[in-house]
């Protein structure tokens, strides 16, 4: 789904004026484990104080959210971002008051509106003219107020000719619009939106979001939770991050946004060192005894260690696109060589070649390798796509004879401020002539 | 208690918008439609006539004809019963709704108390007919203008069978042996209520125990009213208040005690 441009005015004057929209104070929400042994204790504690968690020692609960606070004002876009399990649906279902909190309060002003489920409460054998007349009564509109909207819903969700069909005939993409299409009728003073926009085709989407900057434009308020980064910057007015049920970060959008894409990299980042950690004592473990695939050679040179350094030249497994970058790679030769060359190969996981270089092919002449050693490519901007690649190192001879071949010596991850597609990420700008007119990206 | 009525009162329109649906969804695409909801009181009647009407040969006075006295007990019975069973299971069974919706959970036990109410009085031109042809055609001494109380009878019995169905849909919600149990107690109920016989038949002490039944004076008032062609003595009036009441203050607290963990458990 591309991002839509914003094109309202964003800004503190829209967030700042008048009570909040929605508040949300001191948030907790606990989960009751479901082991076996428990049921009847909770049951008891369920019949004396309604509660399924009270009387369970902390391992026995789930913390959802912990300690969570936030206003929305009115006419703000509020966007929740989060890994899975992090609380995001949990959080909105409170707001919306399908879920009691277990301590802390939520007050949302208004009509509320949540699109969590779309469609939840259709019920299949019966027309879809029919559901959206009992949807629209469960979400609080009166049966005048359906007729009045009828048949702008129907023509929102472009179901005309299956109205009068049972909706169990309805493919998945239309039960979406359909829902969509009369949650978004009954004219919310705040919305609540739960990743429901990923379903419906790519036409339908842009109509959602559409539909969502209408909204916003007429001053009301948006609560949106999403895996969709770029969606969320778009739309929104500020950003949480939810971290494993607490707030880590709320702010500007693409402060909060960047912040949690760079939190995923080093999480990434560190399960590479880990694999190479594991990869390592493998190999520590093969070399005495069976051979091993993934490093081979006569060891007349033998590669002690290979690092990735980064532009503030510290060693790291995570580089940006664009700046500078080396790989150095420490090198001992028991007996001096005469005869060596140094090559660096740049492969993806799943096996393309992207680049590779030696010293042969770019012309130095070996004099003398003895004892040890490092060598250092280095690149003054690094122009790979954001993505996951793998490194080979070698040492071998000019007739290509290996001394100490390592393949995937080391795994790192590429980020880059914009996206692009591909593997090669040149330099480049747009430029144009006659009639183009456009803002340009930043 | 009064939560849980509060809110029935200010979801009345959603309420009845989910009985139609209800009963709509049932028959939608069935060629007979509603016909089927009369097939299994008049199996069962024609059932338990045969078995002990005919078979047994049970001739009780006051109980006759027979399946006159069976039809009066028996088709309130199966409102009742079908009512509980299907309100126990409701919460379960519109999971996604409560789940997926800020919806008002206690709506649903009542809506399938208020759909079998619309089974129950779409049998009753069959009873009405039965008796009618008994009263006129046979010259038996059936039925009678106390019909007219029916209505009483099903308004003062509706709070009843809704706090039933709200305190075991809620329970159900956690344990789900709810539902056996009921279905259980539901087959036991119906041998102790005075239906397939006359209270007075019995021994005296075997009495007491049906009058126990909390069901036993709503049935006994169908038949009063329907068979007897007789208006309910003031007891019974007083029994059937005050049952109902307690009742419906048991169910409905119980479901407002577990209200705020319904919908994580659902």
């Amino acid at each position: 789904m591309s991002a839509p441009a914003k094109s309202r005015e964003r800004g503190a004057e829209r967030s700042s004026h008048g009570e909040p929209a929605i508040r949300v104070e001191s948030l907790t929400k606990l989960y009751r484990r479901m082991a076996p042994g428990d049921r009847f204790r909770t049951l008891k504690s369920a019949l004396l104080d309604g509660s399924l968690t009270s009387g369970l020692s902390q391992d026995k609960a789930i913390t959802a959210l912990r300690d969570v606070s936030f206003t929305v004002g009115r006419g703000e876009a509020f966007g929740v971002i989060g890994g899975n399990g992090s609380g995001k649906s949990t959080l909105l279902k409170i707001v919306a008051g399908i879920l009691r909190p277990t301590s802390g309060e939520t007050v949302a002003d208004g009509r509320v509106a949540a699109l969590i489920e779309l469609g939840a409460g259709f019920h299949p054998e019966i027309s879809g003219r029919e559901n959206v007349y009992f949807n629209g009564s469960i979400l609080g509109l009166g049966r005048r107020e359906i007729d009045q909207r009828f048949d702008d819903i129907v023509a929102f969700s472009g179901l005309e000719d299956f109205i009068d069909e049972p909706v169990k005939n309805y493919s998945s993409g239309m039960y979406v619009r359909l829902g969509f299409a009369v949650a978004i009728h009954t004219d919310p003073d705040v919305l609540l939106v739960d990743e429901v926009l990923a379903v419906g085709d790519e036409a339908f989407a842009h109509r959602c979001i559409h539909r969502i900057e209408e909204f916003l434009a007429s001053g009301r308020t948006l609560l949106f939770v999403s895996h969709g980064l770029d969606l969320v910057e778009a739309l929104c007015d500020r950003v949480m991050w939810l971290d494993r049920g607490v707030g880590k970060l709320v702010g500007e959008p693409r402060r909060v946004v960047d912040a949690y894409r760079q939190a995923v990299a080093e999480e990434e980042s560190r399960g590479h060192r880990e694999e190479q950690e594991r990869r390592l004592e493998t190999r520590a473990r093969d070399s005495n005894g069976t051979g091993e695939t993934e490093r081979w050679g006569s060891r007349e040179a033998e590669i002690v260690a290979v690092r990735l350094i980064d532009a503030e030249g510290h060693e790291t497994h995570l580089l940006e696109s664009g700046r500078d970058a080396a790989v150095e790679i420490d090198v001992r030769a028991p007996a001096p060589l005469e005869d060596f060359v140094f090559g660096v190969a740049v492969n993806t996981p799943r096996g393309i070649e992207v680049w590779g270089t030696n010293t042969h092919l770019e012309g130095f002449a070996p004099r003398r390798l003895d004892g040890a050693a490092t060598v250092r490519v280095r690149c003054p901007a690094l122009r790979l796509a954001a993505g996951e690649y793998t490194l080979d190192v070698a040492v071998h001879a000019e007739d290509g004879a290996p001394y100490d071949y390592h393949r995937r010596a080391l795994t790192f991850t590429v980020t880059a401020r914009v996206r692009s597609v591909g593997l090669y990420n040149p330099e480049h700008r747009w430029e144009h002539d006659g009639g183009v007119e456009w803002k340009e990206g930043d | 208690m009064l939560e849980a009525a509060r809110q029935i009162l200010r979801y009345r329109s959603l309420l009845w918008n989910l009985t139609v649906r209800e009963i709509k969804a049932r028959y939608r695409g069935s060629a007979l439609g509603f016909l089927w909801s009369l097939a299994n009181p008049l199996l069962l009647l024609a059932v338990y006539s045969l078995v002990f009407g005919f078979i047994f040969q049970q001739r009780i006075e006051g109980a006759s004809p027979y399946p006159l006295f069976l039809i009066c007990g028996l088709f309130p019975w199966i409102w009742i019963s079908t009512s509980i069973l299907e309100g126990t299971m409701s919460l379960i069974a519109n999971a996604g709704l409560i789940r997926k919706s800020a919806f008002p959970a206690e709506l649903l036990p009542v809506v399938s108390v208020l759909s079998n109410l619309v089974h129950f009085l779409l049998a009753l031109p069959i009873l009405a007919a039965a008796l009618l042809v008994g009263r006129f055609l046979l010259g038996s001494d059936v039925g009678g203008l106390s019909f007219l109380l029916l209505p009483v009878v099903v308004v003062l019995q509706l709070p009843m069978i809704a706090g039933i169905a709200l305190g075991l849909s809620a329970l159900n919600v956690h344990f789900k042996d709810v539902r056996d149990l009921t279905i259980n107690a539901m087959t036991l109920l119906f041998f102790l209520s005075p239906i397939l016989y006359l209270l007075s038949a019995l021994p005296e002490k075997l009495q007491l125990l049906i009058h126990l039944n909390p069901f036993t004076p709503f049935v006994l008032a169908y038949q009063e009213v329907l068979f007897h062609g007789m208006v309910p003595g003031p007891v019974r009036w007083l029994a059937m208040i005050g049952v109902s009441i307690l009742l419906w203050a048991l169910g409905a607290s119980l479901f407002e005690r577990l209200r705020d963990t319904l919908v994580e458990a659902a």
